[in-house]
Order: C-alpha cells, then structure tokens, then sequence
C-alpha cells in the first residue's frame, strides 16, 4: 500500500459520515437514484420502461402489484383492504346503495328479510384507517317496522351492531390468513 | 465487572436496536430472482483516417500460421517490394454492429427496513479484436463475458454499501452533469463499436471508462438535498483470483506494487485486467433540488490513486507514475422535457483514466450537453473537448542497466519523417460532438439515428504512420442508425 496514511483518512471519514448518517434521519436514496453502466438499466431508464422489467424466475414481484395500485387510486386504497372486502362480503346479503373505498363508508339500501315480514333493515358500515385492527369498522343497523301502510322507525337491538362487527372481523381474519400463503 | 460489561452491552444493544430497527419496520419482501437484458443492433457508416494502415502491432495478422504480414510501407516501396505507399490494409466504410446482455437481478427486503440484493451483468462486448497469432488461445467476439457483478445491503437510515465489480461513486455512480440520455449516448455512445483503435481516436474519456475494478462504495442517504459516497480499490483488476500466472510479479498480479515494464501500462494493455493502477479511492459530494420548478443535480469529486513501480532491474524500482489526481464538477438542470448539463475535470490523469509519466502535464476537460424529450421522441446533443498527456514526448528507456528518461525524436514508422520535439513534453487535444434522436416504439424498444465527430490532434505526432508524411491530426465520423430492446 502505497499511500497508508490518506487510505485510513478515507476510511475513518467514511466511518464518521456514516456515523453522522446514522444520527439524523435522512431519506433513503433508491438504486435508480445512481448512475449506471449497465448496458440494460440505461435502455430502460431512457425509454421510460421501469427497472423492475424482465422475468421474475423466483419469488414474487411485488412491484407490478404496487404500480397496478398506485394506477388504480393514486397510492391505492385508504383504507384496509382485508376489512373492506370483510366488510363488503359480510353485507352483501343486503342490496348496496352506495360503497367508497377511499373514504370507507359502505351504505346498503332497505332490506326486507323474508322470514320477518313487515321489518326492514338498512346498514351503514364505516372502515377506518389502514391497519388491521379491531376497532377498525364500525357498522351500524337501522330499522323500520310497517305500521298500516307506513314503515316506521325502530330501535335495533344494540347487540346487532356489534356482532356485525364481529362477522366482519372474523372474515377479514379469514381474507388475511388466505392471502398469507402468497 | 463482568455483569457491568454485559449490562452496558445490552444497554447499548437496546439503544440502537431500538433506534435502528424500531422505526424502519415495514412489510417483509422475500427475495425475487430476476432476469433481463438487452439487445441492440446498428448499422454504421464509417469514415476515419488511419484506415490504411498495415500491422499495428507489429504480430502477424493475416495468413494462417501466423508467419508473413504485409511489409512497412517506405519511399522506395518496401522491404517486400511493390508501389510505394501501397503496403496497406484497407478498411471499408460499412458495418452492422450486434451486442446482447443477461443481466441476473436479485432483489430482497427484511423487516426492519434493510434492502438487499445483487447484480450480475452478463455481456458479449467484452473481445474487441482478434490475431491469428493467437489461434486456438483466444476467443470469438461474441464469447459471453461477465461485466460487473455486485451486491447491495441498503439501510434507510444508514444508506448502501456495495462490494464486488462496479463503478465507483465518481465512476458513473453519482457524477452530475453528463448529458447522454439520447441516441446511444452521443459522443460517449456505441460509434467506438465501428471505429479502429489507429491513432488513439476511439476513446472518451467518459466515467464508466475508469472501470469496474472489485471495490467497496459506502453511499449516504440524502440529508437536505445533499448525499455522499466514497469507494475504494485495492487495484485495477476485477474477477476472483489474484491474476498471477506464477510465482512471478507481472502486470497481472492484483496485488503487484512493482512490475517488470509498469511504466507501459499507464493505459490499460490492449484488454483489460493490467495497468499500473493502485489504491484507487474516489469521494463525491452531490446535491439534488428544485430552483423554481427547475430540478437541479450537482456533483464535486474527487478521484486519487498510486502507481506501480516499474522493477526493469532486480532490486530496483523506479517510482515512473504520478499519482493519479482529478478533481470534477459537474451540474444539470430539467425543465419541461428539456436537461441541459456541463462538467470539468482536471487534475493528472491520461485520456483512458491512467496514470500520466512523471513530469507530464495534467489533464482537462469539458463536456456540455443538451437532450429535449416530447413524448415518445428523445432529441440531443452532447460535446466534449480536452487536453491530455501526448505520446510523443519524454518517456523511461530501458538502456540496459538503468531506465533513462530520454527524448523521443523521431515518430511514425519506416523512418519517414524525424520531427524534433524540443521541450520534450506534448500535449493531445480531443474533441468530439455527438447529436442523435430516439423514437420510442414500444416501452423498452427504440428505434436511433446518430451522428458523431471526434477528433484527435497532436502536433509532431504522426497518428497515421502509413501515410506518407506527418498527419498530426485524426478523426472520425460515424453515422449509425438501428434498434435497441431492453427488457
């Protein structure tokens, strides 16, 4: 080694960067970030075809499905995608009114169940943030009775809510142990 | 004692695990194995001086055994007789230049936020040209060839540290300020696949030209715009083992500090894997922004690097090399579609990144460029211009017992013309200019058409020794046109 001393300069000030690197939080600067050599990734990056081309011959590539998310909603769902599917599988008996996945609000319409006549009901399930948790969602039941040719409002038992609560985490417990596997 | 040692060992274990990993946690990613490559395929037009000359190496080329070549051309026609001037090799003017790539892509994510993986580039380009003499010993030109082959651990708190055969941070990494996103890459682009090495007129002195010698690179994450490397290289050399045929030190020794005849190998031999490089380090400081919606990338640089002594005679070494020593700035800027860049290097090194002989002048350089994007057209532009090191100047003779400097008097072959040059020193002046176009037909797919000029100039130097006469200056100008997939 010819030059000891600037060697070991280079080297304890790379420590000492990487040190003060480590204090402050910086931002993570991603592979596409540095310039190539590479013959490929030069093509690529100049025709706008992503990085993450090619042939995945092991694993699974997550970036596609990232990219189609982020096509799809900007950034993709805002809310959990287990509960909101939970939640959309466990109201379908009823017919749906209205369903915004990016707010979390799903709306049913008034439903008749055929073993209670002259009773309807109507849900309003609301899915919150994006985590899977427990207190994620919370459905609330109305109710109506008929009375002559009238439907009249009526009190749900309270018990109602939240075992509709319970159904849907119990399904998206299910959704999520299904897609483990992938 | 013990206990407290343990304690504080876990204490601190704690403390940073708890710093480092805590914050970072996100979804594991299992590894993914990817393959992708490319493929390209131009047909060039050609048009260069030094077309006509004969044997440049002085090995047999062209009848099977190896044994005749063409004789030097003389005034009087030759040793081998004929027209005078007439003993050339000709070159056409027309080509079709193929290259491919595999490149194998590994790609994994922990946890706490660590990403990791590897790359192995695999290429045909790697075999310029081949001689007779070497019939059975060397390979064709399309013989597959790995050419850079590394792996990555990435922290986002910490930033990346890469090891294995790649560009250095000021080797292409996060150099600013070379404008090559057009055509093949205009002047520094795919016309040196058409032209001949005659007269030093086929090399840029672009980064990805400093090599991929086996290295470590440390690169920062980016703090308030600014992100920083350093990589280190024992040698040159890349691949696995230590390059040594024997127990001798040759040139091809990685770990060689002094070689019989170094003092030729300031350039790379003609392929790669032996030159006088030694502890070659680079740092770079770079800086990425937004000035009033005009995105801004900045780089400063630094690359530094030992020589091998030349050990002609047993137990001496001649220290003939100065230490490779370049500075570089370089800043671009990208509004609407348009980037405009420039860039300065200076300091000792020779046009093809080498060290210089003791007491040449150093080197600068130039490089301004242009590109202009509007949907699937990408139009360009690029220009360089620099003086380095000549080659007709003083250099170290063995004289049988010592290496003289001495002053090289006469140039060119067969004794045609002896130009003086008095001060012993020489400058080459280059420049070239590039200006292609794509046309995206489909993602990964471009159709091309470019148009290059480059030229070398050195006064007393005769780049066309065939030629009657002293041709101080070269160049070439290729047009090419074809097609290019990455997938």
């Amino acid at each position: 080694m010819k030059h000891p001393a600037r060697t070991t300069l280079l080297l304890g000030l790379s420590l000492s960067l990487t040190v003060l690197a480590a204090c402050s939080s910086g931002r993570q600067v991603r592979n596409d970030e540095y310039g190539t050599d590479s013959a490929r990734e030069l093509a690529l990056r100049q025709t706008g075809a992503a990085s993450s081309s090619g042939i995945v011959v092991f694993g699974v590539d997550r970036s596609r499905e990232q990219a189609a998310q982020a096509a799809a909603g900007g950034g993709g769902m805002t809310v959990n995608a287990f509960l909101w599917r939970a939640t959309l599988d466990t109201l379908s008996f009823m017919p749906l009114a209205s369903a915004d996945p990016f707010g979390g609000v799903i709306i049913t319409d008034w439903y008749s169940p055929p073993q209670a006549d002259g009773e309807r009901f109507k849900a309003t399930a609301y899915v919150i943030g994006r985590q899977l948790r427990s207190d994620g969602v919370r459905v609330q039941v109305f109710r109506q009775v008929s009375r002559g040719n009238q439907w009249v409002d009526a009190p749900a038992s309270t018990a109602t809510n939240s075992e509709m609560e319970d159904r849907v985490l119990s399904r998206a417990r299910e959704l999520r142990s299904q897609s483990a596997g992938r | 004692m013990r206990k407290i040692l343990l304690g504080t060992t876990a204490v601190v274990s704690a403390v940073v695990g708890a710093a480092v990993m805590a914050p970072q946690a996100s979804a594991q990613e299992a590894p993914t194995v990817r393959i992708g490559g490319f493929f390209r395929s131009y047909y060039g037009y050609t048009n260069q001086t030094s077309s006509l000359s004969n044997q440049g190496s002085g090995l047999p080329l062209n009848v099977a055994g190896a044994t005749e070549n063409l004789p030097a051309n003389s005034p009087t026609g030759g040793t081998g007789g004929g027209v005078p001037g007439n003993n050339i090799a000709r070159l056409g003017k027309h080509d079709i230049s193929t290259d491919a790539g595999i490149d194998v892509i590994v790609n994994g994510k922990l946890a706490n936020g660590l990403t990791y993986g590897a790359t192995i580039a695999l290429n045909t380009g790697g075999l310029e040209g081949r001689q007779v003499v070497g019939r059975r010993s060397s390979t064709g030109k399309g013989t597959v060839q790995v050419d850079e082959m590394y792996a990555f651990i990435a922290h986002p708190r910490f930033g990346q540290v890469r090891f294995g055969d790649e560009d250095g941070v000021m080797g292409g990494l996060m150099n600013s300020g070379w404008v090559q996103g057009f055509g093949t890459g205009g002047v520094h682009g795919s016309w040196e696949s058409f032209v001949t090495r005659q007269g030093n007129g086929r090399t840029t002195t672009a980064p990805g030209g400093l090599g991929d010698a086996s290295k470590i690179i440390y690169m920062s994450p980016q703090f308030f715009g600014f992100d920083f490397g350093a990589s280190y290289a024992p040698n040159a050399n890349g691949g696995r083992d230590q390059g040594c045929p024997n127990d001798a030190s040759s040139g091809f020794c990685d770990r060689a500090y002094a070689f019989t005849g170094a003092r030729n190998f300031g350039i790379y031999a003609a392929g790669p894997e032996q030159a006088a490089r030694r502890n070659e380090y680079q740092a770079a400081v770079r800086w990425r922004g937004n000035m009033a919606g005009v995105g801004i990338a900045a780089t400063a640089g630094y690359i530094g690097a030992g020589a091998a002594n030349d050990m002609t005679f047993s137990g001496t070494q001649v220290r003939v090399f100065n230490n490779l020593n370049i500075w570089q700035v370089g800043v671009q800027g990208s509004y609407a579609g348009f980037t405009l860049g420039a860039n300065y290097t200076r300091g000792d090194y020779n046009f093809f990144w080498g060290n210089t002989l003791r007491g040449d002048r150093p080197a600068e350089q130039i490089v301004v460029g242009g590109q202009y994007v509007a949907g699937p057209i990408t139009v360009g532009a690029n220009f360089t211009t620099g003086v380095f090191e000549g080659q007709n100047r003083d250099t170290f003779v063995d004289t049988g017992t010592a290496l003289t400097r001495t002053r090289t008097a006469t140039v060119g072959s067969s004794g045609l013309n002896t130009p003086a040059n008095s001060n012993g020193l020489s400058s080459m002046r280059r420049w070239g200019m590039g200006i292609g176009a794509n046309y995206r037909l489909a993602p990964g797919m471009d159709l091309i058409a470019e148009y290059v000029h480059y030229s070398v100039r050195e006064q007393g130097r005769d780049l066309d020794p065939n030629r009657f006469g002293v041709q101080s200056r070269s160049f070439s100008n290729v047009f090419l046109t074809g097609v290019r997939l990455a997938f």
